[in-house]
């Protein structure tokens, strides 16, 4: 965060405003409208560099139910990314395709796609995000600023996942013990059984 | 069965509570004198089968009246879409299904294009729990096992008033054939039978039909004192309605009895057309092939007179895929796959069935699945090197009126056919196979005793076998 980037509303704002066609669902198999694999090399052009096959392979998904939320969030952030202020900033290919990729696959574990264009706090985490990854603060902020403001977001965030997790698995177990018991064995009356 | 007949009655404990498990009071929560008596008959009759199980209806007083004033929305509500068009309560439970259900949550947002919605397979089932949405009561959870002769079984969660629905679907079905359930008080509602090795059995009672007699029981004769109990028994119950499949129908059939049923319905096995009439002729009622799984309860009931099996609930969607997902053209032949259903323990949404059929929607009428099979079609070569549709097998087997038969075709073309219930010996019944098949082919035939649950009725080693 060394160097000092745009300022972070115009990238919020950005995200704010993300064309519905980003939000559509990437195309897995032969569902889904969207060829993530074809953003990513646009937007890689868009910065004057030639994608390998092998780059793209991981943007097509394979599983439909696992892939879709992370390939959605590629999409946001190939939207938030092709913001004329990155393509002048010149980043490198590997950061970029870290930050579509493993980054993407990361937010996707705390929030639905759809946040980040409409949440306010994870807008503004996925914008000093990408300004952070590629070692930029936001205008007018110190790096300590910038990096203090990046992990109390980040944290409340991972800190309300993990809530969320604990809850979840404990709610999972409460059921499966509930229909391990004796009484739920016995089922109830139909009139027929398949 | 009256119990104002006076019938005979001895006294049979039931079979003993299990610790950890439950009383007749948790059973039977609404049972009055009336209930009691019912089920001390049909317990204590002295042909009585060996009743090796307990369950009952579970259901509360609230509950009661809710399955009560779901049968009455159930009765007039009008089942279908409009050709091209989407039902009008689906988007509101898409929404729900990916705010509340655990696994749907997984996908992120909702996409805006309801085709673009994974499919769910019945492999994603096994985490049940994940399926379960946020607000259910855990408490109130039952489970129902699903046979795993395609995979591994499933245990699916849920509730005294779900299966307590079923009756419902049942009356719908019922109805199309003219046919208004009449037992209350004191008489037999419905006999499930059964006819396997084991058979889960046991006794109950149907409160929203004022108490009337439900007894799940198997005929096969291990779970009877004297074989001939079977038909005593049965007369003595009269119920108004048997529920059961071909194979069990098929015993029944076999039995001296002298009441007859309103009515049979057959689930959980194709009814083969032939098999259907022989037994309205024994019986001489209808006999209903109801489309039903244990993962969306009561599907389709087939009707004759339009071609196919009519779809039964008004809040199920169902969609045609191929292979990969993607909706074939009207009238092609597909995965039938649901979305909806009345399980609130088990929200659908676009589930692959694994069963196969094409659908006819029409405006203002019930869609209908024509040519339903419950697994993919297999193709079998003969011995000229043709592919046979499994259909053409169906047919040819089908003046035999097997209640229950597979047909496998080995790497090497050889056939081997496991039947049940055959009037015709083995050598007739291969003899029938070569004639489809062709001079030379080697048929392995043999009758078998099939395990409880679905069977995979025809399978090949082939490459080719799936069209």
């Amino acid at each position: 965060m060394e160097r000092e980037g745009p300022v972070l509303e115009t990238l919020t704002r950005r995200l704010a405003e993300t064309p519905g066609d980003f939000l559509e669902a990437p195309r897995i198999g032969e569902t889904g409208r969207v060829h993530t694999a074809a953003v990513v090399n646009d937007l890689l052009r868009r910065f004057g560099t030639l994608a390998e096959t092998a780059d793209l392979v991981r943007f097509r998904g394979a599983n439909a139910s696992r892939d879709r939320n992370a390939l959605s969030i590629t999409q946001v952030v190939c939207w938030l990314l092709a913001d004329e202020w990155f393509v002048h900033a010149t980043p490198q290919p590997a950061i970029l395709l870290y930050l579509l990729g493993d980054q993407a696959r990361e937010l996707a574990e705390q929030s639905a796609a759809g946040k980040f264009v409409t949440d306010p706090d994870r807008r503004e985490e996925l914008a000093r995000l990408a300004l952070a990854r590629l070692g930029y603060r936001p205008a007018g902020e110190t790096p300590a600023q910038a990096q203090d403001r990046l992990t109390t977001l980040s944290s409340a965030e991972r800190a309300r996942v993990m809530r969320a997790a604990r809850e979840a698995e404990e709610r999972a177990r409460a059921i499966r013990e509930a229909l391990a018991r004796k009484a739920a064995q016995e089922a109830a009356d139909k009139w027929g059984r398949e | 069965m009256s119990l104002a007949d006076g019938a005979l009655h001895v006294h049979r404990d039931a079979p003993p509570d299990d610790p950890g498990g439950l009383t007749d009071a948790d059973r039977y929560p609404t049972l009055t004198p009336h209930g009691r008596r019912m089920i001390d008959f049909l317990r204590g009759h002295p042909s009585a089968p060996i009743y090796r199980n307990q369950s009952g209806n579970r259901l509360m007083a609230d509950e009661v009246a809710h399955v009560r004033a779901f049968e009455c929305e159930v009765e007039s509500a009008h089942v279908g879409w409009r050709p091209g068009e989407m039902p009008a309560w689906l988007g509101a439970h898409v929404e729900r299904c990916f705010a509340e259900v655990p696994f749907y949550r997984r996908y992120g947002d909702r996409p805006r294009d309801f085709h673009h919605i994974p499919t769910v397979t019945r492999a994603d089932l096994r985490d049940i729990a994940a399926f379960v949405p946020d607000g259910i009561d855990a408490a109130r959870l039952i489970n129902f096992s699903t046979s795993g002769t395609t995979g591994h079984p499933l245990l699916l969660a849920s509730l005294p008033t779900v299966a307590a629905s079923y009756l419902a679907f049942y009356k719908r079905a019922l109805r199309r054939f003219g046919i208004e359930l009449r037992h209350g008080r004191g008489r037999v509602g419905v006999v499930l039978a059964g006819f396997q090795r084991r058979c889960f059995t046991y006794v109950s009672v149907t409160p929203t039909m004022d108490e009337s007699g439900l007894a799940k029981l198997n005929l096969h004769p291990d779970d009877w004192r004297d074989p001939a109990d079977r038909a005593r028994y049965l007369d003595a119950l009269d119920p108004e309605i048997y529920t059961g499949d071909p194979l069990s129908f098929a015993e029944l059939a076999a039995l001296p009895l002298t009441t007859r049923p309103r009515a049979l319905v057959s689930t959980s096995m194709a009814l083969a057309p032939e098999l259907r009439e022989r037994l309205e002729a024994r019986f001489g009622c209808p006999v209903l092939d109801l489309y039903s799984m244990n993962e969306a309860g009561p599907v389709a009931i087939f009707d004759p007179a339009e071609g196919g099996h009519v779809l039964l609930q008004h809040r199920l969607y169902v969609e045609i895929l191929d292979d990969a997902g993607r909706a074939v053209q009207p009238g092609e032949r597909g995965e039938v796959t649901l979305t909806g259903g009345f399980n609130p323990c088990l929200p659908l949404l676009r589930y692959r069935t694994g069963d196969h059929a094409s659908l006819r929607v029409a405006a203002g009428r019930e869609p209908v699945l024509v040519g339903l099979t419950g697994r993919p079609p297999i193709r079998f070569r003969t011995v000229a090197g043709e592919w046979l549709n499994n259909l053409e097998v169906t047919h040819a087997l089908g003046r035999f009126a097997l209640p229950q038969y597979t047909l496998h075709q080995a790497a090497d073309g050889a056939l081997t056919l496991r039947y049940h219930g055959a009037a015709s010996d083995a050598d007739t019944l291969a003899d029938a196979l070569r004639a489809l098949f062709g001079a030379g082919q080697v048929v392995d035939a043999r009758a078998a005793v099939f395990e409880e649950g679905k069977t995979v009725q025809y399978t090949s080693e082939l490459a080719g076998a799936r069209p």
